[in-house]
């Protein structure tokens, strides 16, 4: 950001790419996979993108069908006034200087082809209406724009009209799929996904191993053997979680931790190696593929006779699973209004999707004095809460991770006010944004919300950023190594895990991570 | 791609120095490939690291948990970075595929730490 006063029109600022600034293509076997439209080698720093003959109605007429099909993408594109509430909202916009990631800015992107094209005002005076006709330069802004966008609607709370930003980005990058413009860091996990039942593709025995691992180690720190089913029929819950859960560190501990609630309740669930992961990279990638993607969890859910299903530590499932799935692929009539079998609370909340979240199902058993927890074997962590965006903005988990928290650690600080709940700031990667090549953009995006975790630093020793969602506990690492390094990264059930005195155990030593537990037995 | 020489015959390594054709490998190679990628010596404990990670990787298709790697070979824990610093070192020691949904990050200028796509 240099503070220097525009000496050009934002329509005639090219964007550049270059090494750093952008994901890699999807590769062609990754676009073949998914039957999209023009597979092909390409790289955005090449002038020749390759596009398809006639691309530019390619663009138009999927732009109508979708105008047509989504009132909401018509009212999105129809009702800003540009009052500009939105523009110093976005994480991007405040870690780039670029004036393009003020969402209102970044809309503008795909409005003015909208004005230029179906608007009677922009079809008569073209720019002079704030149109312009699609050109190659503006396909390659919507990908530049699009891909620096967590979809996280964070602008959305402050905009006086609603307009969700997420929807218009999701617009822009389904559009740009058209004509074989995506990344390899959705593609191909959404492939995976589709292929293995999980992002991370693991084949059913790999993922039932890597449990098995997990509880190997649960075994070795607690003495106690847990023995989670896979597929069970007939099993009165279905737990599915993202699969980097069981896959690489710190998402691992969160699994230890779910492993030992379970055990501890005596839950009577079972994992799914079809159904066997949370997250849906289809939401970053188009409404179909979404949708597809998705429809494994009742699927699997009715295959095996359960009753609700219960969903653990992810951001975005939880965007697709309460605001999504069951128009999508819904109703679920064949489940069950989610009832805790453990203090026979009903999940009124839940009664269309018939999916909870393991926070609201925790914080329910801490409610009624179902745990025996020790949170001071959680005492040499000073904990800090991310709200993740999804599970903040969109479904309303504000309380309930705070009543674990303060339950299940001896103290916890907040954040400042308009860094938190609905106001929460993104972590900078999500939507697929996640991938190395880009982390100089990361670590700026990231910037307000590592900026608001030193504050707790600096004033109260925070040293762990605790949340709920895969892909905070990934990329929050890379953040805090960069910007706070004294601050690790959790999950909450690791920490609820970890504070369970469990009936029949040896004297803890050690917290999940092995780390020692001095003098904490109590 | 590049063209290497081993001892017998010339094996093909790509741009991020996966091996290109993975019935090329033996433990040769992975002396080869070890040299490649700055690892001084490839002593019998790291060999037992990739060994184990081209066992795992023919009956899971799949990058092991690391603690996984270290509990069954009896090494301590963080075994692999200990020996290679970045975990994917070991694995393209291992003559196995470029897996493309994680990578290893080094921010701290210190530690590795796995980056998974989800």
């Amino acid at each position: 950001m240099t503070g220097s006063i525009p000496t050009k029109e934002w329509m005639d600022v090219p964007a550049v790419f270059k090494e750093g600034n952008f994901c890699y293509p999807a590769k062609k076997s990754m676009v073949e996979y998914h039957k999209f439209p023009n597979p092909r080698e390409w790289s955005p720093d090449q002038d020749d993108w390759k596009l398809p003959d006639g691309w530019e109605d390619i663009i138009l007429k999927g732009l109508k069908e979708r105008l047509d099909k989504f009132r909401s993408l018509k009212l999105f594109m129809d009702t800003c006034v540009r009052c500009g509430a939105c523009a110093d909202k976005c994480h991007f916009f405040l870690g780039t200087g670029d004036p393009k990631n003020m969402p209102v800015l970044r809309a503008e992107l795909l409005r003015s082809v909208y004005r230029n094209d179906f608007t009677a005002a922009g079809k008569l005076l073209g720019r002079l209406a704030g149109g312009r006709p699609m050109t190659v330069g503006v396909l390659k802004e919507w990908f530049m724009y699009a891909y620096q966008c967590t979809e996280c609607r964070r602008c959305s709370v402050f905009c006086p009209y609603g307009i969700d930003q997420a929807e218009i980005t999701m617009m822009m990058r389904e559009l740009l799929h058209l004509v074989g413009v995506g990344t390899n860091w959705i593609l191909e996990p959404a492939a995976n996904s589709n292929r293995t039942g999980n992002h991370m593709g693991l084949q059913p025995h790999t993922l039932k191993d890597n449990v098995s691992y997990l509880c190997d180690d649960i075994e070795t720190i607690t003495g106690i053997r847990v023995e989670p089913t896979f597929n069970r029929k007939g099993a009165e819950i279905l737990f599915i979680t993202p699969s980097a859960d069981v896959f690489a560190e710190p998402g691992i501990y969160t699994a230890m931790g779910y492993l030992l609630l379970f055990h501890h309740i005596g839950l009577d669930y079972t994992f799914s190696t079809y159904a066997s992961e949370g997250g849906n990279f289809g939401l970053f990638t188009s409404n179909e593929m979404m949708k597809k993607l998705n429809a494994k969890m009742y699927a699997e859910a009715k295959r095996l006779g359960v009753k609700w299903i219960l969903g653990g530590e992810c951001g975005h499932m939880w965007r697709v699973l309460h605001q999504y799935m069951d128009t999508m692929n819904g109703p679920a009539d064949f489940l069950e209004v989610p009832k805790s079998p453990i203090t026979n609370t009903v999940f009124e909340n839940a009664a269309s999707t018939k999916m909870v979240h393991i926070s609201e199902f925790t914080a329910d058993l801490i409610r009624n004095n179902k745990l025996k927890i020790d949170p001071k074997r959680n005492a040499h962590r000073i904990p800090t809460w991310h709200d993740s965006c999804n599970t903040s903005r969109a479904m309303g988990l504000l309380d309930e991770p705070r009543y674990v928290l303060d339950h299940v650690v001896p103290k916890w600080y907040e954040m400042p006010e308009n860094t938190i709940r609905e106001k929460t700031f993104c972590c900078g990667s999500g939507t697929g944004l996640n991938t190395g090549e880009i982390m100089e953009l990361r670590m700026r995006s990231g910037l307000p919300r590592a900026n608001a975790v030193k504050h707790v630093e600096d004033k109260f020793g925070v040293n762990t950023l605790a949340c709920v969602c895969a892909i905070d506990r990934a990329t929050l690492t890379a953040l805090m190594d960069y910007w706070n390094p004294n601050v690790k990264v959790c999950g909450l059930s690791e920490l609820v895990g970890n504070s369970l005195i469990m009936d029949g155990e040896k004297e803890r030593e050690t917290g999940l991570r092995f780390e020692p537990l001095e003098g904490m037995e109590g | 791609m590049e063209v290497m020489n081993t001892a017998r015959n010339k094996i093909l390594v790509d741009e991020k120095g996966f091996l290109a054709r993975a019935e090329e490998w033996n433990e040769d190679v992975a002396h080869i490939l070890a040299e490649r990628e700055g690892i001084k010596e490839l002593t019998e404990e790291k060999m037992e690291i990739v060994r184990f990670m081209r066992n795992y990787y023919a009956k899971f298709h799949a990058f092991p948990i690391l603690n996984y790697v270290c509990k069954n070979i009896h090494q301590p824990r963080e075994c692999v970075s200990g020996a290679f610093d970045n975990p994917m070192t070991a694995w393209k020691i291992a003559g196995l595929p470029d897996p493309s949904t994680i990578s290893f990050v080094k921010i701290d200028g210190e530690h590795y730490h796995m980056e998974e796509c989800c």
